[in-house]
């Protein structure tokens, strides 16, 4: 009943699922840590806005003629800081995206080998606890391609910043929360619902 | 070998059994350590305290626009200006510790200069460092908080009379980055701290 083609893909999409389970934990975590980054960011694109919108003879710090030089170095050295900062985050999730992509196209290479020997009956069939193949390989595309869309967008956010262009900085966080989707991130979670009996079966045996 | 132990010996000298000028120099510099974090923390509480100013002062001026004012807005805005006079007095007395700890580093060289004339002693108390670029490096960090405390005072004087929601902001970033509190500063202190063996070579 079970060939030795529909295992050995079963056991590769059993370790990607596995993988996909893991990424979406650090993907989550990683993001949760670049809001307050974003945040801050946002803040003080505030603070140069202000400081340009002011003019600094007219009030009583007037008799810091260097102030204003030395504040605007403070506030981009902070922000230099930060998009540091962020950057380390958007290398992580590169990472998580690296692997999702990986673990997908390895799969997929995988069943393409086996091709031969997998029928349309072994490809689509499914039980009570396991789905069929084409739809778990079907389901591994759809996450890949979410977290590859997701990480371009973000990245293109931060690579789109410029110290001259400051409305942007503080528009930023606005625009970093506007891609949270929260139906693409439940169905990496449905997904995983779906394929969790999977995930617990124990091949091979 | 016999080099080696010998360098062992004078470091111990130098870094746990130190006495007289050496002494001082080593408590001064772990004053100025212990001043420069007691600063921050001033500086990071009368930050938020500001913070309070100015949102209260806003949010009133708004509301005088609209409606009447509330009633205990006022002796609230009085009561956050006084604690950031109070921590305001707070950094004043840190700086004026600093000075002090500069003069006593001037006296120090004042001391050598009497001793071993105006070239100094020859070997250096510590590592490399004579006591005129202690004296420096003291002068140096102590400018830059004297410029601190006197932009402080104007924004402390000012912020609670500012309508403007831009100077506000001003205000507040140049208490929270400290502009004439430069990043150098933290290395001199670190350089002050390693010659003197606070921190290991």
């Amino acid at each position: 009943m079970s060939t030795p083609a529909v295992s050995s893909v079963h056991q590769a999409l059993q370790k990607s699922f596995k993988n996909l389970e893991n990424c979406q934990k650090v993907w989550k975590s990683a993001l949760t840590e670049c809001s307050p980054l974003l945040e801050s960011l946002g803040n003080l694109a505030e603070q140069s806005k202000a400081l340009s919108n002011v003019q600094l003879s007219d009030t009583p710090l007037r008799v810091f003629p260097d102030l204003e030089d030395r504040l605007r170095f403070k506030l981009l050295q902070a922000m230099d800081t930060v998009l540091g900062k962020l950057n380390d985050k958007l290398s992580s999730l590169q990472s998580v995206r690296d692997t999702i992509s990986s673990h997908a196209s390895g799969v997929l290479q995988l069943y393409e080998l086996h091709a031969d020997s997998l029928d349309l009956l072994a490809v689509t069939e499914r039980s009570a606890t396991t789905p069929s193949i084409a739809d778990m390989l079907g389901w591994l595309q759809d996450a890949e391609r979410h977290y590859r869309q997701q990480f371009l967008r973000r990245k293109a956010v931060l690579q789109m910043l410029r110290v001259d262009n400051l409305s942007l900085v503080e528009s930023a966080p606005q625009r970093w929360k506007s891609l949270e989707s929260a139906s693409a991130e439940d169905c990496i979670t449905d997904i995983l619902c779906k394929v969790s009996f999977f995930m617990e079966s124990e091949l091979g045996k | 070998m016999e080099g080696e132990s010998r360098d062992v010996t004078s470091f111990n000298r130098k870094c746990s059994a130190v006495t007289g000028s050496a002494r001082k120099i080593r408590d001064n510099m772990a004053d100025w350590h212990n001043l420069m974090l007691k600063w921050d923390k001033l500086n990071e509480d009368g930050f938020s305290v500001a913070s309070n100013v100015v949102n209260l002062r806003l949010s009133q001026s708004s509301q005088l626009s609209s409606s009447s004012a509330p009633p205990g807005g006022a002796a609230e805005l009085q009561d956050q200006c006084c604690k950031l006079q109070h921590i305001f007095d707070k950094m004043v007395g840190v700086v004026t510790r600093m000075e002090n700890l500069m003069t006593s580093q001037r006296g120090l060289r004042d001391l050598e200069e009497f001793q071993f004339g105006p070239e100094g002693r020859q070997c250096p108390l510590f590592h490399t460092w004579d006591t005129k670029e202690f004296v420096g490096a003291c002068h140096f960090l102590w400018e830059s908080f004297v410029q601190e405390v006197k932009l402080k005072q104007i924004i402390l004087q000012e912020v609670a009379h500012t309508i403007s929601a831009d100077l506000c902001a001003v205000y507040l970033s140049c208490w929270l980055h400290q502009p004439f509190n430069p990043a150098h500063n933290r290395h001199m202190l670190e350089a002050l701290l390693l010659e003197t063996g606070h921190r290991p070579l």
